[in-house]
């Protein structure tokens, strides 16, 4: 009932998903049918369900929703653990990112059973009964659960994530006091998987235009930056409608993070410096 | 589009068709609409006093509409409405100072918006049919 | 799209920051701030005058506290509804029709605000 950190996944729920149809403004080339299964090896005696979205560019047909069944006894516990499992033992068309194993490098974020997390970082144990694997919400889908990121990393490079300074390079370091490296604490850490992203209702329905909570973190971690030299420049690049304004602080993000961070509070203080600006 | 060339589109992936409702994002939708539900009740109020001016007899047919059961049920639902979008408001206005955005705060003020709203709505409610009775 | 064949840099980018949204985003609390004596004394109002009838209503609305109060609470309810209904559109509607509706709806909310007052002031001086 009282969430305290985002690793914590709720036992039950009233809602699995909103009350609207499962093919809610979806296009035609986005509806997802029914697809295979795969059942259990012979032997196998705790098992688990996997419902994955499918998806094959070189294919015809619309997205599918294949099932697979692990054997748990011969699987490690993470959901990455049981998607490795399925490519080895079952399946080795099915297609997702992976690298470190560990929830640092971000790669294999995806959305589990409703919301967005890091596949390595996730217990099977956590799943529901039949654990739902899709791939990070709105997103155009390459194949399986690779999602195009394209437009996200523009947004990131929009905000000229790097060190702004006029004044000349001085003999060694640009100096920083211990509270001003502080300030960078809860905003360094991102390691740009756009789990928060991807959850944002306000970027499902603008996210043209909308930054997004991971892309304005960082443009916080930007801001808090006591070397650069840029303020002025980045809040003007900023304060925008659509670019800052299209967040409503729903907070799904800070619910989300992988890595504990909270974007939401990230944005309130750049709306913060907006009003403190301006006097 | 129907050259073999053409690549076709890429297929979006589910969101609110699959993503879990959390209290995070209930509560935003739900303060959303109670504010445009509140902004159509409001227009029942600009017609309340532009009939009170008429006099007597048109008001009494707004009154009698307010006050029927269908109207009581509007009424209630409308009241609910108000402190719901109160108490989110004022839970937005918190975070706008900066305060609230541990994920803890999130939940407790989030869970005493609910139980406030409810309270308050009974609580005037009470009161209401307390003072028309007495 | 096939059309589309910007860069992704371009893309993101748009027209540029329109660099400004501040005054929206801060008319929209301070609009909140102040409604929030403002309704809840129109709710206490309405819930310990319920069964008065006409003479009681009027005499009510004659006094200068409730003619004040009533004529503030309607200019920034209507001020406060239509920021928000603003950004509803601004949020849902992407055609054409974005801009014609946040123009309807301000005009709306301008004439109800207004029908209210001059109602209240004919009521509270007629």
């Amino acid at each position: 009932m009282i969430i305290t950190a985002s690793d914590q996944v709720p036992r039950a729920t009233l809602f699995k998903r909103f009350p609207v149809p499962r093919n809610f403004g979806v296009a035609p080339e986005s509806r997802i049918g029914l697809g295979k299964a795969w059942a259990a090896p012979t032997g196998a005696r705790r098992i688990k369900s996997f419902e994955i979205y499918r998806y094959d560019p070189e294919a015809a047909g619309n997205p599918r929703l294949d099932t697979f069944e692990v054997d748990l006894d011969d699987c490690g516990p993470m959901v990455l653990d049981a998607l490795v499992w399925i490519k080895n033992k079952v399946d080795p068309t099915l297609t997702f990112r992976r690298s470190c194993r560990e929830g640092i490098c971000g790669s294999c974020a995806m959305n589990m059973d409703g919301t967005n997390w890091l596949a390595c970082t996730r217990f099977i144990s956590d799943m529901g009964p039949t654990a739902a694997i899709y791939p990070l919400a709105n997103l155009r889908i390459i194949k399986d659960l690779v999602a195009d990121l394209t437009h996200l990393f523009a947004q990131y490079e929009l905000i000229e994530p790097w060190l702004h300074a006029r004044s000349p390079a001085p003999e060694r370091e640009r100096l920083q006091s211990p509270e001003e490296r502080d300030r960078l604490d809860g905003y360094y850490e991102c390691i740009l998987c756009f789990c928060c992203t991807s959850g944002c209702p306000s970027h499902w329905w603008n996210g043209e235009r909308f930054l997004g909570p991971a892309v304005l973190l960082q443009a916080n971690r930007w801001l808090v930056e006591s070397r650069d030299e840029a303020k002025e420049e980045r809040l003007d690049k900023l304060e925008d409608p659509f670019r800052l304004y299209r967040c409503h602080t729903i907070l799904n993000c800070t619910r989300t993070c992988p890595k504990g961070l909270n974007p939401g509070k990230a944005i309130a203080d750049i709306k913060d410096m907006m009003v403190e600006r301006q006097g | 589009m129907s050259s073999p060339m053409t690549k076709r589109r890429r297929p979006l992936s589910p969101h609110i068709q699959i993503y879990r409702p959390q209290l995070t994002s209930v509560l935003s939708i739900l303060n959303r609409i109670t504010g445009v539900l509140l902004s159509f009740f409001s227009v029942w109020l600009v017609v309340w006093l532009v009939v009170g001016a008429e006099g007597p007899r048109s008001y009494a047919v707004v009154r009698g509409a307010t006050t029927s059961w269908i109207g009581r049920i509007v009424l209630f639902g409308a009241t609910f409405a108000f402190f719901l979008h109160l108490c989110g408001g004022i839970r937005h206005l918190v975070w706008d100072t900066g305060r609230g955005f541990e994920l803890r705060s999130i939940y407790v003020s989030g869970w005493l918006v609910v139980a406030a709203s409810v309270m308050l709505t009974v609580a005037a409610w009470a009161v209401g049919l307390s003072t028309s009775a007495g | 799209m096939a059309s589309d064949m910007r860069s992704p840099l371009a893309r993101a980018s748009g027209l540029g920051s329109a660099k400004s949204g501040l005054r929206h985003w801060r008319a929209q609390r301070l609009s909140a701030v102040a409604l929030v004596p403002l309704t809840l004394w129109f709710v206490a109002s309405i819930i310990t005058h319920t069964g008065s009838d006409y003479r009681a209503f009027a005499a009510w609305l004659r006094s200068p506290l409730t003619v004040t109060a009533m004529v503030l609470l309607l200019v920034v309810l209507f001020y406060h509804s239509a920021l928000g209904l603003q950004v509803v559109i601004e949020d849902y509607v992407h055609s054409r029709v974005q801009f014609a509706a946040v123009i309807a709806i301000r005009l709306c909310s301008f004439a109800m605000g207004a029908a209210g007052v001059l109602a209240t002031l004919r009521i509270a001086f007629g």
